[in-house]
C-alpha cells in the first residue's frame, strides 16, 4: 500500500471506531428505555413472563452486538431479524386493545438501532432500506397503517438515510483531512532537510568551489551545489493540487535558473508537461555546443513563459527554417508538439554570437478545458 | 607607491569592509579572500545584532552579509545599515529567493551566490562600493517576478518596456555588454536601466514602510 492509502485507512479506522461506539451507546440507551417502558406498563400486559423473557433476550443480544463491533453484514442481517422478532413478540405480550390503541411495543426505540447500524456500515441507501424493513414490521404488528405508524415509518427511513449520508460525508472529510496532514508533514520534513543541507553540505560545497585551484573541479562542484540547492528548495505538489513549476525544472550542473520568488502555480498536469518540454529544450541546448543553459521563468497574470537560452554559436538567420525543412530539428518539433497540446506556443530566436533562445509560453487556463 | 599603480586611481582606495556570516569557516574564508585582494576587513560578526553594532561603530564602505543568521536576519541587518550610508552585498548559500528579494527591497545593491569565485566576490565588492548594482541572472529573475506580481496593485512601481527588455536579457544570462549590443545602446545605458529597476523597488518599499508607520501611529 502507498503511504496516502495507508494513512487514509488509519483515519477511517479512527472514525469508524468512534461511530460504532456511538451506535453501541444508542443500543444500550434504547435498551434501558425499553426496560423502563416495559416495567411501567408491566401490570397491564397479557403475558408478563414472556415479556420478561423477551426483555432478557434483548439485553443478551445487545451485549453480543456491543462486544462484536464492527459487525459484519451477516451479523447485521441477523441483528435486523432479531429486532423484527422482538418487535413481533409484542403481538403475544400486549393485549388486543393495547395494540389497537397504539400502546408502545416492547422494543420501543430499540427497534431503530439496526437502522442506524446499517447506515453506519453501508451508507444512506442501506440505512433507508433498513428503516423501511423495520417500519414494515411495525405495520404488520399493528395490522394496519395508522397515523402513528406512518409517522414512525417516516422517522425510521429518515434516520437511516440522514445518518448514512452524514457518515459518508464524515468519512470523506476525514480522508481529506488525513491527506492534508500528510502533505503538511511532507512539507515540514522537506524544510527540515533543506535547513540541514543548507547548514552543512551546501556550505562545504560552496567553500570547495571557492578554494579549489582546479577550474574543472570548481565548475563541477558549483554545478552540483546549485542542483542540490534547487532539489531541496521547492515542494513539487501544493495542497491545492497545483504544482509549483519551479520545483519541476531540470536541476543539474550547467543549468542556471532565474525565477520569481513566489511559487509559479499551474495545474499539476500542465506543469509536468511544460517542465518536460523545458527539459527537452535544455538537453537540446546542451547537446548542440552550449555549456550553460539559462532558464527564465516568468509568471504573468494570464500565462507562464519559460525561456531557454544557450551560449552556443547560434543559428544564422534563415537557417532555422532550412534546418526544420531538412528534418534536423527533430527535438524542436517534439517540443512544439508537447506545448501545442497544452494550447501554448513555442518561439525560436537566434542571435549570432549570443546563442539560441527557445521561448515556451503556456496560457494559465490550459488543462482546465 | 601610487606611482607604480596607475590603475589605483580608478578604484576607491582602501575600501573598508565588514563581513557578517554565522559560519566561522566561511567568514574566515571570505575575510582571507578579501584581504588577499588588498581590501581591508575592519570587522566581522557572527550574528545579525552584532553585525549592526559593528557597522554602526566602524562605518564600513560595504557590508558583505549572509542572509540566514541567528537573531536578526540578513534582511533586518540590511534595513538597519543602509540608512547609515553603508552599501550591502548579499551572499546567499541556498534557494532563499524570498529573502534575497526582501534584502534587495531593503536596500542591498548586490547579490552573489556563495559558490561564486574569490575573484567574482572581490569584483562584486568593488562594484558595490562605487554604487553599481551587482546583478546576476537569478536576481534579475527575482526582480522581474516582483514587478509582475505587483503589476495589478495600485501605486506599485512599474517597469518601462525598455527596462523589462533589459531585465529579461540579463535574466537569460546575457552580460551587460551583450545586452547593449542586442539593444543597440551603450553599456552605461544598460547599467542605468538595471539600477533604476532596483531604485524603484527600494523607494516603493520605503514609502510603504512610511505609510504603514503613519497608519499605525495615527490609529495607535
Amino acid at each position: 500500500m502507498t503511504r496516502p492509502a495507508r494513512s487514509a485507512a488509519r483515519a477511517d479506522l479512527r472514525l469508524d471506531a468512534a461511530l460504532w461506539r456511538a451506535v453501541s451507546l444508542f443500543r444500550c440507551a434504547a435498551l434501558l428505555y425499553a426496560v423502563v417502558a416495559v416495567l411501567a406498563s408491566f401490570r397491564n400486559y397479557r403475558d408478563r413472563d414472556f415479556a420478561l423473557l423477551v426483555l432478557l433476550a434483548m439485553a443478551a443480544w445487545t451485549a453480543v452486538m456491543v462486544l462484536r463491533t464492527p459487525p459484519s453484514k451477516a451479523l447485521l442481517t441477523v441483528d435486523l431479524l432479531v429486532t423484527l422478532a422482538a418487535q413481533q413478540s409484542s403481538l403475544l405480550i400486549l393485549t388486543r386493545h393495547q395494540i389497537d390503541t397504539g400502546h408502545p411495543t416492547i422494543t420501543v426505540c430499540w427497534a431503530a438501532v439496526p437502522v442506524a447500524a446499517w447506515a453506519v456500515r453501508s451508507g444512506w441507501v442501506a440505512g433507508g432500506v433498513a428503516g423501511l424493513v423495520v417500519a414494515a414490521g411495525a405495520v404488520v404488528e399493528r395490522q394496519g397503517a395508522s397515523q402513528a405508524t406512518i409517522n414512525s415509518a417516516v422517522l425510521l427511513v429518515l434516520l437511516g438515510t440522514v445518518v448514512g449520508y452524514l457518515v459518508t460525508l464524515s468519512r470523506r472529510a476525514e480522508r481529506a483531512y488525513a491527506e492534508a496532514v500528510r502533505l503538511q508533514a511532507e512539507t515540514a520534513e522537506r524544510e527540515r532537510l533543506a535547513r540541514e543541507v543548507h547548514d552543512g553540505v551546501l556550505q562545504a560545497l560552496a567553500l570547495v568551489a571557492r578554494r579549489s585551484p582546479d577550474p574543472e573541479l570548481v565548475q563541477l562542484v558549483a554545478g552540483q551545489e546549485q542542483a542540490l540547492r534547487r532539489l531541496v528548495g521547492g515542494a513539487a505538489v501544493l495542497p491545492t493540487g497545483e504544482s509549483d513549476l519551479r520545483g519541476l525544472l531540470p536541476a543539474r550542473p550547467g543549468v542556471e535558473v532565474a525565477a520569481p520568488a513566489e511559487p509559479v502555480t499551474l495545474p499539476a498536469k500542465v506543469a509536468q508537461e511544460l517542465a518536460a518540454a523545458v527539459a527537452a529544450a535544455v538537453d537540446n541546448a546542451l547537446q548542440h555546443g552550449g555549456t550553460t543553459a539559462w532558464l527564465l521563468v516568468e509568471d504573468e497574470p494570464d500565462r507562464v513563459t519559460v525561456s531557454v537560452r544557450d551560449d552556443g554559436p547560434g543559428i544564422p538567420a534563415g537557417r532555422l527554417e532550412q534546418a526544420a525543412r531538412g528534418g534536423r530539428l527533430g527535438v524542436a518539433s517534439s517540443i512544439r508538439g508537447r506545448v501545442e497540446d497544452l494550447g501554448g506556443t513555442v518561439t525560436w530566436v537566434s542571435t549570432p554570437g549570443q546563442g539560441t533562445e527557445v521561448e515556451i509560453c503556456v496560457s494559465k487556463g490550459a488543462g482546465s478545458r | 607607491m601610487s606611482a607604480k599603480e596607475p590603475a589605483a586611481g580608478e578604484r576607491p582606495p582602501g575600501l573598508r569592509l565588514v563581513v557578517a556570516d554565522d559560519h566561522p569557516i566561511w567568514r574566515d574564508a571570505v575575510e582571507r579572500d578579501l584581504a588577499a585582494a588588498g581590501l581591508e576587513v575592519v570587522g566581522t560578526a557572527g550574528d545579525g545584532q552584532k553585525a549592526v553594532r559593528v557597522c554602526t561603530a566602524v562605518r564600513p564602505d560595504v557590508l558583505v552579509c549572509d542572509l540566514q543568521m541567528p537573531g536578526l536576519s540578513g534582511v533586518g541587518v540590511t534595513a538597519a545599515v543602509v540608512p547609515l550610508g553603508i552599501k550591502v552585498l548579499v551572499l546567499s548559500a541556498s534557494g532563499e529567493q524570498v529573502d534575497v528579494l526582501e534584502a534587495v527591497k531593503a536596500g542591498a545593491t548586490g547579490y552573489l551566490l556563495k559558490s561564486a569565485s574569490a575573484q567574482d566576490l572581490v569584483d562584486a565588492v568593488r562594484r558595490t562600493a562605487v554604487g553599481e548594482a551587482v546583478f546576476t541572472p537569478g536576481l534579475a529573475g527575482l526582480v522581474l517576478g516582483e514587478y509582475r506580481r505587483t503589476a495589478t496593485q495600485k501605486g506599485a512601481p512599474t517597469l518601462t518596456i525598455r527596462e523589462t527588455e533589459v531585465l529579461r536579457l540579463v535574466a537569460k544570462g546575457l552580460t551587460a555588454k551583450q545586452v547593449a549590443q542586442r539593444l543597440v545602446v551603450s553599456h552605461r545605458t544598460v547599467e542605468n536601466h538595471v539600477q533604476n529597476t532596483l531604485t524603484k523597488l527600494q523607494l516603493h518599499n520605503r514609502s510603504q514602510l512610511v505609510r504603514y508607520a503613519l497608519e499605525q501611529g495615527l490609529e495607535g
